[in-house]
């Protein structure tokens, strides 16, 4: 029986490593696959506003039927990412870019700048941006730019697309 | 048995299990995020490098491109407000009162997070369609048919799970974001 005693405590030592490996991986994991999905869907390096959310159209988990979202999935391995978004005035919005292993690199809201717009240029350390312009580290190339937009009843959304569809993403010409 | 035989088979054995754990703990519910009040659950530092590699991989797998605290925080719940599973067999009454955010809604989801086709396309209330008068005292109904004023469709038998999402909550809620007096989950009638 003392034979198995090792084995054992090898397997207990493995099981936590798997545990703690799976739960690690799953962001980054998941977050590839979501990528890959909206890049094969709407393309990447381009923002796509997307119409209220139903239960036969959706792309992401957990949507709120309450927002209007505007995604763009990005890729700055050729270039730095040039990031614009529109107020919508009198509506609660916020831009969120997420790296590629979910973590939150930038989010404002409406709170914070007041009603005017968020102009960003989203780059890796190396990457170079123009003088004055508000730069964005990002620890790699992958990753999504989200807009939501809260809808007080889904007839505004025409109201709303007005301003939003203003907002872009693109690579930065050099 | 030889040594080496049986340290290989008991290594493949933990690895299985440790990973088997894992999955069975992000597919069960929303606890592994870590934070209990009544039937909701939810999590802390979420979209930074510091939340609990537990609750990464929950909001990863069902809440991905959740908003940091800041912006919103997130209850979510299975169960109704005596520990029994949301089902649409039967009909649920959410009742509550003020939350101190800028707005909130409730949400309904499938048990893998997204929103269950109906004919009314109703899925969520929001703060917003509740007036003055009843913001500290206010009913959700949910069920097959509209039985009140808000309601949402669960137009099936399948299990379901509430998202309650508050946008721009004050720090108090943050702060207090176990102890605080949310939405009571009450079972109503329930089919065969």
């Amino acid at each position: 029986m003392s034979r198995w005693i090792g084995p054992v405590v090898l397997a207990m030592i493995a099981a936590v490593a798997a545990w703690y490996g799976t739960l690690a991986a799953a962001p980054s994991v998941i977050m590839d696959r979501a990528w890959n999905r909206l890049a094969d869907q709407a393309g990447y390096n381009k923002m796509t506003h997307t119409p209220p959310v139903v239960a036969e159209r959706q792309t992401i988990v957990r949507p709120s039927p309450d927002l209007a979202y505007s995604i763009c999935a990005f890729d700055l391995t050729q270039a730095p990412l040039e990031v614009m978004i529109a107020p919508v005035p009198a509506h609660y919005w916020s831009l969120t870019v997420f790296d590629s292993v979910t973590d939150v690199a930038f989010v404002e809201s409406d709170r914070d700048t007041g009603g005017k717009p968020i102009r960003l240029v989203l780059a890796t350390a190396d990457q170079a941006v123009p003088k004055g312009a508000r730069k964005i580290v990002m620890p790699d190339a992958k990753g999504v730019a989200l807009i939501r937009v809260l809808l007080n009843n889904r007839a505004e959304i025409g109201a709303v697309d007005a301003y939003r569809k203003q907002s872009f993403c693109r690579p930065l010409k050099g | 048995m030889r040594t080496g035989f049986r340290y290989g088979i008991m290594l493949v054995v933990g690895l299985v299990l440790g990973t088997g754990a894992a999955a069975l703990q992000l597919k069960q519910s929303f606890a592994a995020m870590g934070i209990e009040n009544g039937p909701w659950r939810t999590g802390e530092k979420v979209g930074t490098a510091d939340a609990s590699v537990a609750t990464r991989a929950t909001v990863a797998l069902r809440g991905l491109l959740a908003l940091p605290e800041r912006e919103a925080i997130y209850f979510n719940a299975s169960t109704d407000s005596q520990g029994r599973k949301l089902t649409g067999r039967c009909a649920y009454r959410v009742t509550g009162g003020a939350i101190d955010a800028r707005w909130w809604s409730l949400t309904l989801y499938d048990s893998a997070g997204y929103l269950i086709p109906n004919p009314a396309s109703v899925y969520s209330v929001g703060s917003a369609a509740i007036p003055p008068e009843e913001k500290t005292n206010w009913t959700v109904d949910i069920a097959r048919k509209r039985t009140g004023t808000h309601w949402i469709a669960m137009p099936d038998d399948q299990p379901f799970e509430l998202t309650l999402r508050a946008y721009h909550p004050s720090r108090e809620l943050l702060a207090k974001r176990g102890s605080v007096p949310l939405p009571r989950i009450e079972r109503g009638e329930c089919g065969a």
